[in-house]
């Protein structure tokens, strides 16, 4: 038996190897895409890393630019579940279905490229939207998203004045291994070094972002260890933000608390002088405006610089405009828009 | 002298012949196409070869390689629950071997796998010296390497991944053997990653079928102290066999990463689940002493074609959350219902 078993797996690896060698890699076909179709053709998915508050604004969003802008369909999927592998899955599956542009936001920001490749060589339109690719390189058609580390660093700032220009600072933030957390932590640190040594950074507190019971646990417990040396904290992540607010108001102590978004808790929080301020993003522009440019793109227009990378806005709200900080964010969603037909599309028509 | 015994020993009876149904694998594949016409009548998508099959047929590799990698420990009655964060020391190795070294696909694919066997051989032997359960041993090293794979990517790298890739890693990800030619004659639409999970599905069975290590293996895992007294060196097979569980959990980081287009501290984040999932639905017992290498596969696809059809159907989070867990729960319990029946007509299942 074992010499026929020997036998055959020699003619077996000779036969693959010799396969092997008389193959050649197939031309590549020219990307797809050229095809212009018209906007009721295009059906958009807004497609974040997962289940996170900061990305319900997208369904709105989303639903009133298919009626502004007239397109075929828009779908809004967040089953990735924060895992890249799965992302990818959703992404295929959508575009199985026939969804033919996307706006996502990379659960990875480190490997996303990739994904936006494979996407665009099936001829599809791609957007990166709320987040841009780590590193200088964006294969997507754009990136509209917060600039995360000037976000970060008009936060701490913010915190620096709140505290009187000195004291210790700590900051509380997300997932570690994300490389958007690490332009945040180089963000605070920015602002922190120009004080020139006047405001220390206490404690950087990382992956607390996963639910609003871990940010309260690590809140409460950086309260019970540190609260009275305290004089500020940062926070640029959206459930740290809310279990920091409701951490410092229930403790009393005199902590300067500077939030992320517009969550209920902490726009009350504003108004009632508990929090400082908090800096708002722009969801809603990223997916309105993103829609509308995939949409354009399917049409046929190209993008002036393909791989852009846009800022979507970013706002302090204090006490002082906490009444009127969205006129601000609808201001930033029109100019926008303005913006990608003036600037960063170039259209036949 | 003996006296030549001139009746006829009573022959044992042999065991009953395994009927079609009692045999699990058959099960299983009945189930896998059964969920396929289910899908594909509900979603005629689920056909659709580049954006369906051939992400699904990358998945399987990179999964089955995962349910093999706890099917090694399985063997033993042990569990390794540092299964993903082994994959993520393999893909820095692997990534820190092409980065600082230049090294070439193959070197940097063997540097990963030798950081996956060294870890696993860690595992086993702290597990064997000590007599500590491998569930508390793997679950304290997967705590110490999330913390080394945090530090030690921070220290190496920008941000959380490595930049590049070896050549050869982009069309791991990217090509089938369609896209290669013999004259007229293409290859089929299977992605080059999957002949590599082939070869380790071969030999991970081969191993545990014919080879006098993984029969021990097994033996050991049935009963530990037969094992010994039987002169089978169980320490050392505890030791082989964790190590090739970190191997096979190596083998899957580098599959993942070039998958998903870099080596990265994400890699393996979401292995656990599916690694014992696969192998326990493919008929792998928890206490040791059988394993099923074909189970394990048609487990993961199985798995695998509920996550697309459910993607294809659309289903948000947690409703896929809630019919993964059910559909899953159905077949395990069709897989009982079975066994009581085999065991009941006194046949081996």
């Amino acid at each position: 038996m074992r010499p026929f078993v020997r036998l055959g797996s020699t003619v077996g690896v000779l036969a693959l190897v010799i396969a092997a060698a008389a193959c050649t890699k197939k031309e590549e076909t020219p990307e797809g895409g050229a095809t212009a179709l018209t906007a009721a053709q295009v059906k958009v998915a807004l497609v974040p890393g997962g289940a996170h508050p900061y990305f319900q604004p997208w369904k709105d969003a989303g639903g009133k630019a298919k009626t502004d802008f007239a397109f075929g369909d828009v779908t809004f999927n967040e089953t990735a579940g924060w895992d890249q592998t799965k992302q990818n899955d959703v992404l295929t599956s959508l575009a199985a279905q026939g969804y033919n542009a996307f706006g996502i936001f990379g659960v990875a920001p480190e490997s996303i490229n990739s994904t936006f490749e494979n996407l665009k060589k099936q001829g599809f339109h791609v957007g990166s939207l709320a987040s841009c690719p780590a590193g200088d390189k964006n294969l997507a058609d754009f990136c509209l998203s917060t600039d995360v580390q000037e976000a970060a660093y008009k936060a701490a700032k913010a915190a620096v004045d709140a505290m009187g220009g000195q004291g210790n600072l700590v900051h509380l933030t997300g997932n570690k291994v994300d490389s958007n957390t690490q332009r945040r932590i180089a963000g605070v640190q920015k602002a922190v070094d120009e004080t020139g040594g006047k405001v220390k950074l206490l404690d950087t507190i990382t992956d607390i972002d996963k639910d609003l019971q871990t940010a309260q646990k690590a809140v409460a417990d950086l309260l019970a260890a540190k609260g009275s040396q305290v004089n500020a904290i940062v926070t640029t992540a959206y459930n740290p933000a809310v279990a920091a607010a409701g951490g410092v108001k229930q403790a009393k102590l005199p902590i300067k608390v500077i939030a992320i978004d517009d969550d209920p808790t902490i726009i009350a929080g504003i108004k009632a002088g508990e929090v400082a301020a908090t800096v708002l993003q722009n969801p809603v522009g990223q997916a309105y405006v993103g829609s509308y440019a995939l949409v354009k793109l399917s049409e046929g227009c190209t993008m002036a610089t393909p791989g852009v990378i846009i800022d979507s806005g970013s706002f302090v709200v204090t006490t002082a405009n906490v009444a009127t900080y969205d006129n601000d964010r609808a201001a930033k969603t029109t100019s926008l828009k303005s913006d990608f037909d003036s600037k960063y599309l170039t259209c036949a028509k | 002298m003996k006296q030549e015994d001139t009746t006829t020993p009573e022959q044992p009876r042999p065991p009953a012949r395994l009927p079609l149904w009692a045999n699990p694998r058959i099960g299983l594949v009945v189930l896998l196409i059964a969920l396929i016409a289910l899908f594909t009548t509900l979603r005629p998508a689920f056909l659709n070869t580049q954006l369906t099959l051939v992400p699904m047929q990358a998945d399987i590799s990179v999964y089955a390689v995962v349910g093999l990698s706890q099917l090694a420990v399985l063997s033993l009655g042990h569990m390794n629950m540092a299964v993903g964060r082994m994959a993520a020391m393999s893909a820095f190795a692997s990534g820190l071997l092409h980065d600082r070294l230049d090294a070439p696909l193959i070197l940097a694919l063997a540097g990963g796998l030798a950081m996956g066997a060294l870890l696993g051989a860690l595992a086993g032997l702290i597990i064997s010296r000590t007599g500590v359960n491998s569930f508390v041993v793997t679950l304290a090293l997967d705590f110490a390497l999330i913390g080394l794979v945090s530090l030690l990517y921070a220290s190496f790298t920008d941000g959380v991944a490595f930049n590049g890739l070896p050549a050869g890693m982009s069309s791991l990800r990217t090509d089938t053997f369609a896209d290669y030619c013999a004259g007229d004659v293409c290859g089929p639409e299977i992605p080059l990653l999957a002949p590599i999970a082939l070869v380790a599905v071969l030999v991970v069975g081969l191993l545990f079928r014919w080879s006098r290590t993984g029969r021990e293996v097994l033996m050991a895992g049935s009963n530990a102290k037969a094992a010994e007294l039987s002169g089978i060196p169980v320490r050392l097979r505890t030791i082989q066999a964790h190590a090739l569980s970190g191997l096979l959990a190596g083998l899957a980081g580098f599959l993942l990463s070039a998958n998903n287009g870099a080596f990265s501290a994400g890699v393996g984040d979401g292995f656990l689940l599916p690694s014992f999932l696969a192998p326990v639905l493919g008929g792998t017992l928890l206490v040791g002493g059988a394993v099923s290498v074909l189970g394990t596969v048609l487990g993961t696809a199985i798995t695998q074609v509920i996550y697309k059809g459910l993607n294809l159907l659309q289903f948000q989070v947690d409703e896929l959350k809630l019919y993964i867990g059910l559909v899953l729960l159905a077949a395990l319990s069709l897989d009982r219902l079975r066994h009581v029946l085999a065991e009941r007509r006194g046949v081996p299942a």
